[in-house]
């Protein structure tokens, strides 16, 4: 604090106590009016009033131009934030073209019609009736901290949902007689990969959110039955009945499966002739 | 009298002449005027104390300027110029704001 304090207490220049002092010593009078003294008092103040005069100016000179500089970077930004915003749309505008032009192609080649192929690679739409299987985390399972699958502590929940229970409960129902599966709206097609990242089961690459809604359309209740007798569905009677996981499973008489939001073409030979192939 | 008059020339001379800041000062002359300004309002309250004496401000304000903005370059030159600065500014800033409340006990008796 003495730093302070000594800072505080000398605020004004010793030097004017000295020259006072010097001046009452050699008895001349307070304040000297000569010329000379005018003089020098006018030059300081000249050098003060410059020094603050040039500070003011340069502060007042380089704010615009710092806010100019700023705002030619935030407009850069934006160009190309915009720029970026145009080739993505762009993108999944080409995406969209090409699929559609995939689809009417495997229409074309592929047979046409609700062949077996199409409906088994989700190429295509399907609806009639089917399997209704909810499948849900058992109640106490990771909710201590929040809801969410990624809200987890571990492994020690084991009333959880894993990706390999669905992998059986899809594969149960697809022996069972399933002709077309969704699992919360995603169609599987052939190629569907059931997979988990954290505590978050991916389909397809795309993160599920509990309920595990599981549509099948096959033979209502035979594929029920046969489901619920086959080893899958006796392993997810031991799930509910060991772990609480909550599941519940119904016949529908009427389900709407989506196509598959892409088809991917693996072997493709180019067309002898020359149609379509400029555009 | 001629004391305004030095500060009205100083003003003009500063804002007619536009004196461009080469860029080695540039970073010196805020520290400059805040010593610029511990300057003046010292001579200020020396001259309301009846002290005043003209030699004492012009070499007080020199040596101010000076010495600032010596540290501060020193400072610059061992990577701690940013902290002295602040040190500088605190210590001026003390005596300016002090000096000013002298200042407002002369004018206003208060």
């Amino acid at each position: 604090m003495s730093l302070l304090t000594n800072v505080m207490d000398h605020s004004l220049d010793d030097g004017y106590a000295e020259a006072a002092e010097r001046r009452r010593a050699e008895g001349r009078s307070r304040v000297p009016r000569t010329v000379r003294a005018r003089l020098w008092l006018g030059l300081g103040l000249i050098l003060a009033a410059l020094v603050v005069t040039v500070g003011a100016v340069h502060a007042r000179e380089s704010a615009p131009e710092v806010a100019k500089e700023r705002g030619e970077l935030v407009r850069r930004v934006d160009d190309g934030s915009a720029h970026a915003d145009a080739l993505e749309h762009r993108v999944d505008v080409l995406r969209a073209d090409v699929q559609s032009r995939q689809r009417r192609a495997l229409q074309r080649h592929g047979g046409g019609g609700e062949s077996v192929a199409e409906v088994l690679s989700g190429a295509v739409p399907v609806h009639g009736r089917g399997v209704k299987l909810v499948v849900d985390d058992a109640k106490n399972a990771g909710s201590s901290g929040g809801s969410g699958p990624r809200q987890s502590d571990g492994f020690s929940d084991t009333g959880r949902v894993r990706d390999s229970d669905l992998q059986r409960v899809v594969n149960g129902l697809w022996a069972s007689g399933a002709e077309a599966v969704s699992i919360n709206g995603q169609r599987l097609t052939g190629l569907s990969a059931i997979r988990a990242a954290g505590d978050a089961i991916l389909v397809d690459n795309k993160p599920l959110v509990p309920p595990y809604t599981v549509l099948a359309i096959g033979p209502g209740g035979k594929m029920s039955t046969a489901f619920q007798n086959s080893a899958d569905g006796r392993y997810l009677h031991a799930l509910q009945k060991e772990f609480g996981v909550r599941t519940s499973i119904s016949t529908q008489a009427a389900l709407r499966l989506p196509a598959a939001p892409s088809l991917i073409v693996r072997t493709a030979r180019p067309l002898k002739t020359g149609e379509g192939s400029t555009s | 009298m001629i004391a305004v008059l030095g500060l009205i020339v100083g003003v003009v001379a500063g804002l007619v002449v536009r004196p461009v800041v080469p860029t080695v000062v540039e970073p010196y002359l805020p520290i400059a005027v805040v010593a610029a300004l511990d300057a003046v309002f010292g001579g200020l309250r020396a001259m309301l104390d009846g002290i005043f004496d003209d030699k004492v401000f012009v070499v007080s304000f020199l040596s101010n300027v000076v010495v600032a903005a010596l540290i501060v370059f020193l400072g610059d030159k061992l990577g701690v110029g940013a902290q002295l600065s602040t040190g500088v500014v605190v210590v001026l800033g003390i005596r300016i704001f002090s000096n000013a409340a002298a200042i407002r006990r002369h004018v206003f008796r208060a």
